[in-house]
């Protein structure tokens, strides 16, 4: 069975090459399962979308919507601002403001997208202006943008924690010290690069001016920064289940975004629910038949044998950890997070934990490589998302866009794999 | 079509997220759970999904990893891509509407029920084959577009 | 043949041991012809949709609660304080009984046949605080408890005097652990220690439901079988059955026991208390779900039930 797996899969990267959207694609590998595989696909269906209806999913939407009503609504521009205060005076200040900046809004939004396409627009200028390179600049905020799968909440944490049962609160947290890690990476290495660029700065601004600023700003971004609150606090708090956490930012940022705001408007609030509902309907057609080939795989037994078929050419749990990453590197190279993490998290698991890599742990492994892999090319999508608001051309982002991935995102991949207390520290603090 | 995509489609997620919402409310602050809420958030809850997937349909944005059309040069070569992937689609598409068709049947002859209040789950499960057949439509609208455009050598983009 | 046989508990439960065993006897029973693979954890869907699945034949065997969604007369299995002690149990539930049979019937409609019934055990309360009044169904205690998105549940912590909170299951265990709620109802004791030994801090046997499964086979894979393998296979499923009755008891006390070892501690309930409990649930629940799935057919399953129960 083995043998018609990998056949399925080779149809799903070719159909993948040929640009065909991603649902598709895995109908297509089930095509192959169905007519040489002779795998049964009557009620497959029926399983699939009991699986879609699960409560739990429905984080994913609300948190995009919520991110979505950030970026629009102005929410996301005081907390820059917020950010900036404190450090935008400093010679490479405005490059670590865009990576904190994203880390923040990360607190917020459960998606990759929303970092870039909500301070994109108001921050790439800026720092042009400023004397960074465009390209650099939008390269910088597209890679901290992906902050937002790494900072909880997460839809891939999400996913991933639905299709592992392994508690959504712990695999939140278990990205929470990568993601900042990440950050200070970028940060350092920003202020590095920035030697090369001609920047121009504000005069050091006094203590009190200093403070005076921050306080000002501070209260304009209050009623931001009191949105993860509700949502980390919610959610860890006691008070509510990530979905319902993921509903109630919605249905605060609405009138925060309408009244104290005042970005958003009856034009773009419709505009925003229905790119909302548009990329959420993209991602569970995708979702639904991944799980429908995922479960076609648990069916016929592809994981043990795939254990099996690894533990033959090795048992080294250092080399198969290294082997995982490139592998995931190259995923990431060609599909999206949440369709990598669907399919290799099942396939993988059963192997990770015979080698003693817990479910936590690897839920880290796996949320820093899928999240990497919106920045690789050739499918980069959050790169490309990038390159359109900063108006420059790919192939001019993927150089210094590179450099970052290298410095900032590779050395966090290889700690995360073989340093367990960075990703499940944090979880077993909360009791996970 | 437009205007008719963004007031159903926002409709749709903000009644999902006002549901959650009450939820909270009444369990936290109130401290009388709804009965039932959670399994009236199902049907607007598949809706929004498939009416989602048709609207990317439409839009032609749903996801696709697009990595060979970094390699082709002219746009003759891009639209003859698209027009294969149309069609790959197309033929996809049709057969997993079949076993959308029979997941219909199924459903409409067993008759399920919710747990407390009993509404039918047919209304959410019927969503399943009538998107399904919708994006079918527009992908066959695409291919229509790519293959004229090709034959009278306009080529678009997107 | 490989049939693939579905269950809701992890790999390393009792229940997949007992499994085992049955797939043994069905390998020897039948020279080799049937094999049965085990899909612990729910890995093929949970109990709803693999009973749906059972039924259209995408999988062949489960054994797991009866799901009420096709039909609703199938909640009489889980009619709370039907029962109220193991030998008015195996009275109902076990070979012969009214319930298994009744049960037999409304699975044959949905294109399954029922093999074995497997007792689990008596319904309790799971809190991740001390208890309040846990005897006094009368007294509200404010505490609000997840229960599983099935009516009598629901309507069996309102009137034990809790908050009843329906909560998905894939977010229980966060839920109880956060504190969203204070605790559970609709398991017991192995359920309990199986997914919320780390947050149960007490437990109350109250005797709330008896949770029987069912262990069932599509009638299509059963009808492809060659007469002489189905009667092995029934035979199995018959010493399955058999097996359990025999330890189900024991098995729930040492639940409790392995409960009481991770620290929870365990409130007995007087038999006058279970008994005034019964009582209260008896006549405000019972009438509303038999509203629901039709009066005269459940109250004449309902009267044969209580007359085999009180000949014991
Ligand atoms: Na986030
Ligand atoms: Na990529």
């Amino acid at each position: 069975m083995v043998e018609v797996a990998l056949l399925a899969v080779a149809a799903l990267v070719i159909l993948l090459t040929l640009g065909v959207p991603l649902p598709y694609c895995f109908g297509g590998a089930l095509m192959v399962m169905y007519f040489v595989g002779d795998v049964i696909m009557k009620g497959n269906v029926l399983w699939g979308m009991q699986q879609l209806s699960n409560p739990v999913l429905l984080a994913i939407p609300l948190f995009v919507l919520a991110g979505t009503i950030m970026s629009e609504s102005g929410i996301a521009a005081s907390l820059l601002r917020f950010v900036n205060a404190f450090i935008g005076h400093v010679r490479g200040g405005l490059g670590v403001v865009a990576a904190v900046s994203c880390a923040v809004i990360g607190a917020i939004s459960g998606s990759g997208l929303t970092g870039i396409a909500a301070i994109g627009p108001l921050l790439i200028p800026e720092m042009e202006k400023r004397g960074y390179p465009r390209e650099y600049a939008t390269a910088l905020i597209a890679n901290s943008s992906i902050l937002g799968l790494l900072i909880p909440p997460s839809v891939t944490m999400i996913v991933y924690g639905w299709v592992t049962d392994t508690s959504i609160l712990a695999c939140f947290l278990s990205t929470l010290l990568p993601g900042l890690f990440i950050m200070f990476n970028f940060s350092v290495v920003n202020i590095f690069m920035s030697r090369k660029f001609p920047l121009i700065l504000d005069d050091k601004p006094s203590f009190s001016e200093l403070s005076g600023e921050v306080a000002r700003r501070g209260i304009h971004a209050f009623p931001a920064l009191l949105m993860p609150v509700i949502i980390l606090g919610g959610i860890y708090g006691g008070v509510m289940t990530p979905t319902e956490a993921a509903a109630v930012s919605v249905i605060y940022a609405i009138p925060v975004g309408f009244l104290i705001y005042k970005g958003l408007r009856w034009s773009n609030f419709l505009e925003a629910g229905k790119e909302a509902a548009t990329a959420v309907g993209a991602i569970m057609m995708m979702i639904l038949f991944s799980m429908i080939l995922s479960q076609m795989f648990v069916l016929e037994s592809v994981p043990q044998q795939l254990v099996q078929a690894i533990f033959e050419i090795t048992q080294d749990k250092t080399i198969l950890l290294i082997l995982i990453n490139i592998l995931l590197f190259f995923v990431g190279m060609v599909v999206n997070d949440v369709t990598a993490i669907i399919l290799i998290a099942p396939l993988l698991l059963p192997l990770m934990q015979a080698i003693g890599v817990s479910p936590v742990q690897f839920a880290a492994i796996m949320g820093v490589n899928t999240a990497m892999g919106g920045v690789t090319p050739p499918y980069a999508s959050i790169l490309y998302l990038g390159a359109r608001i900063g108006k420059v051309k790919v192939t001019k982002v993927i150089p210094p866009a590179m450099i970052l991935i290298v410095t900032g995102y590779v050395p966090v991949v290889f700690l995360t794999s073989f340093w367990p207390g960075l990703s499940t520290w944090l979880p077993s603090v909360f009791g996970y | 079509m437009e205007k008719i995509a963004k007031y159903v489609l926002t409709a749709l997620i903000c009644s999902v997220a006002l549901g959650q919402f009450v939820q909270v409310i009444t369990r936290y602050i109130l401290q009388v759970p709804v009965m039932g809420l959670d399994e009236t958030m199902l049907y607007p809850t598949i809706w929004l999904y498939i009416l989602g997937a048709v609207n990317a349909s439409r839009e032609n944005t749903h996801i696709r990893a697009n990595v060979l059309e970094i390699f082709l040069k002219t746009p003759r070569q891009h639209a003859v891509l698209a027009v294969i992937g149309e069609i790959a689609s197309l033929v996809v598409g049709l057969w997993l509407l079949i076993w959308a068709w029979d997941f219909t049947a199924y459903s409409w002859r067993v008759w399920r029920t919710s747990p407390t209040l009993y509404i039918p789950t047919f209304y959410a499960d019927v969503a399943l084959v009538l998107g399904l057949a919708l994006m079918m439509v527009f992908t066959a609208l695409h291919l229509i577009t790519h293959i004229r455009d090709i034959r009278n050598g306009e080529f678009h983009h997107g | 043949k490989e049939l693939k046989l579905s269950d809701v508990r992890p790999a390393d439960a009792t229940i997949n041991k007992e499994l085992a065993a049955f797939a043994d006897d069905v390998k020897t029973g039948t020279n080799g012809d049937v094999t049965i693979k085990l899909f612990p954890s729910s890995e093929l869907g949970n109990y709803t949709t693999v009973q749906q699945r059972v039924s259209v034949g995408a999988v062949d065997m489960a054994v797991q609660p009866a799901a009420t969604d096709a039909d609703r007369r199938m909640q009489i299995s889980s009619f709370p304080y039907l029962a109220q002690n193991w030998a008015q149990a195996k009275a109902i539930y076990g070979p012969g009984g009214i319930i298994r049979d009744t049960m037999a019937e409304l699975y044959q409609k949905q294109d399954i046949t029922m093999l074995a019934a497997y007792p689990v055990y008596f319904g309790g309360i799971a809190l991740n605080r001390e208890a309040v009044s846990p005897g006094q169904p009368d007294v509200k205690k404010g505490i609000k408890v997840r229960v599983p998105g099935i009516k009598s549940f629901q309507l069996l912590g309102e009137a034990l005097g809790y908050i009843p909170a329906p909560i998905p299951f894939s977010d229980a265990f966060t839920a109880v652990q956060t504190g969203v709620v204070d605790g559970v109802i609709g398991s017991g004791a192995e359920g309990y220690y199986a997914s919320f030994r780390d947050v149960t801090k007490t437990y109350i046997p109250a005797n709330t439901h008896f949770e029987v499964w069912y262990m069932i086979i599509s009638n299509e894979t059963l009808n492809a079988l060659s007469p002489e393998d189905q009667s092995a296979l029934k035979d199995a499923a018959k010493q399955f059955e058999a097996t359990r009755w025999g330890v189900a008891q024991e098995d729930q006390g040492k639940n409790e026991q392995k409960l009481a070892d991770a620290g929870a501690s365990i409130v007995k309930l007087s038999d006058d208390q279970l008994a005034a409990m019964a009582k209260k649930v008896r006549a405000e629940v019972w009438p509303v779900i038999l509203n629901d799935i039709g009066k005269d057919w459940g109250n004449g399953i309902l009267k044969q039930a209580e007359s085999a129960q009180g000949t014991n």
